[in-house]
């Protein structure tokens, strides 16, 4: 008895050091093989494969169009529409197939329509920017509305009202300049169908709203901000003075200046930097921002303009400082 | 992030192309409806289609309806959205109030949302609204007229009291007070 007394505890401790319930971290060991495997068997049969959705047996373009329609809230011409979704490519390889076949269909691309389409635009989207920012410069205009009509931001609109399955394109997935291509087609079959004010309606709703959320000055690109900025306000008669406000940290790494700009006295703007000819700069900037209304508090853009603005001469809008 | 959403998608709380700032665009392109004609597993489908079907197609034209009767297959209801998502969901053995709850989600929603792991549940464009901090952000105003060196600016009042000066404050005020006594 007093033997198995004086084992006892040896025994208890060895059957302490056997594991009952196997405690373990959840680490999913078969996450990277899995996905490897799968890049694998991608790889194998020659990258993702995209079924065009037309193909499908569960696909009827005509009520494809019509809710294409309903969807923007627009009425458009039906054939019109269907034009715009022509690609050229499409055109050519039917016709080679009919070649073939013997037998002839007219079919009309979008081609025209595109360059219909791309040409409202472009009146509209200058006159509506030159309403929206009455002080900003031509070229400043231009080179936001260069932003807003380049073939990514055009496709990326296209792509997201559903225009992507309905294209009767040669290639699919389609490329962003097919995107572009048939989004300018749709403005010009509406400018056909529906008139100008609609037509308005619908590139201000789609493509100005892009600028929501956006800083206008980084579109356009100032190579010499100083001496545009000086230009401008010998215009006014006025002379330009910079002076340095505050310095840190001289002869270190982390040297911080800043330069103010006056006019008569009164402070126009004020910039930092690491040198003082990039704080001078800087300061350029923010007064230039000032002068052409697009700092950074500006109030937000308007983007319900009802009408199409005039065309109003741009001569008040050189400069409306001071 | 816990293990089971590994394979998720990631992405922030945005809205697709601006969407309801120029005009509001329904998110849902097409619908198709998967179910079979005989099965029980489709009664509920069969249903929704029999009773609210036209409703639903008159109410929302910008939405295309498929049809799509297969024998003797769960019945099943496949969403795409201009983004280019694609939501499959069984609707075998639902009922058809339980149906027209989960199409208006599938109408109402933007994406395949089930299937995206928020990273935040905020998003902005730009974090700082100030622009960057430089020393000159937060200076005192009272500094551009003081008259350097100054002993109120030049003072070293940053560092909390030492053990040494608690110690020194704490005789002084003992000393203070046996004089006090003495009186």
């Amino acid at each position: 008895m007093a033997f198995i007394r004086r084992c006892l505890p040896l025994l208890i401790k060895g059957v302490n050091r056997i594991p009952l319930a196997k405690q373990e971290k959840s680490i999913h060991r078969w996450v990277a093989p899995t996905l490897m495997e799968f890049k694998r068997r991608e790889k194998k049969q020659g990258g993702k494969i995209a079924n065009p959705r037309n193909t499908f047996l569960e696909w009827n373009l005509e009520a494809e169009l019509f809710a294409f329609g309903k969807r923007l809230g627009e009425d458009f011409d039906s054939s019109l529409l269907l034009q715009a979704f022509t690609d050229r490519s499409y055109v050519i390889k039917e016709e080679m197939k009919q070649k073939e076949m013997e037998f002839a269909v007219n079919m009309k691309d979008n081609r025209e329509l595109s360059d219909e389409g791309m040409k409202f635009m472009d009146e509209y989207v200058q006159l509506y920017l030159e309403a929206v920012l009455p002080k900003f410069p031509k070229e400043g205009i231009i080179s936001v509305k260069k932003h807003l009509l380049s073939e990514n931001v055009l496709a990326n609109i296209s792509l997201h009202l559903g225009t992507k399955d309905i294209i009767l394109a040669a290639e699919y997935p389609v490329d962003n300049y097919t995107l572009a291509n048939t989004f300018k087609a749709l403005v010009g079959a509406l400018y056909q169908s529906s008139g100008e004010d609609k037509t308005a309606n619908f590139v201000r709703d789609f493509v100005i709203t892009q600028l929501q959320g956006q800083d206008v000055n980084e579109f356009w690109q100032i190579e010499d901000p100083w001496t545009m900025l000086t230009d401008l306000i010998s215009k006014t008669g006025a002379s330009i003075e910079p002076r340095l406000i505050g310095e840190v940290g001289k002869g270190t790494l982390l040297a911080c200046y800043r330069v103010g700009l006056y006019i008569d006295k009164n402070m126009l703007s004020a910039g930092f930097g690491e040198s003082i000819s990039v704080a001078k700069d800087m300061a350029a900037r923010e007064a230039l921002k000032k002068l052409f209304g697009t700092e950074e508090n500006m109030h937000p853009i308007n983007f319900n303009l009802q009408i199409i603005p005039k065309d109003t001469s741009r001569s008040q809008h050189q400069i409306g400082s001071s | 992030m816990s293990n089971s959403n590994l394979f998720m998608k990631t992405g922030f709380v945005r809205a697709p192309l601006q969407n309801g700032v120029g005009r509001y665009v329904c998110q849902l392109q097409r619908i198709v409806f998967k179910f079979c004609k005989s099965h029980g597993g489709s009664r509920g489908l069969r249903d929704f289609i029999e009773q609210d079907l036209v409703d639903f197609a008159k109410n929302n034209p910008s939405v295309v309806v498929y049809l799509k009767p297969r024998r003797h297959r769960s019945a099943v209801v496949v969403g795409e959205y201009l983004n280019g998502d694609r939501v499959w969901m069984s609707v075998n053995q639902k009922t058809h109030s339980e149906i027209t709850k989960w199409i208006e989600n599938l109408r109402t929603q933007q994406g395949n949302l089930s299937e995206i792991r928020l990273r935040k549940y905020q998003y902005t464009d730009h974090p700082s609204i100030q622009g960057p901090w430089t020393p000159f952000t937060f200076k005192n105003p009272e500094l551009n007229l003081a008259e350097l060196p100054n002993v109120k600016f030049g003072e070293n009042n940053r560092l909390p009291i030492s053990a040494t000066e608690q110690l020194r404050l704490m005789f002084e005020k003992q000393k203070l007070s046996d004089v006090k006594t003495a009186e």
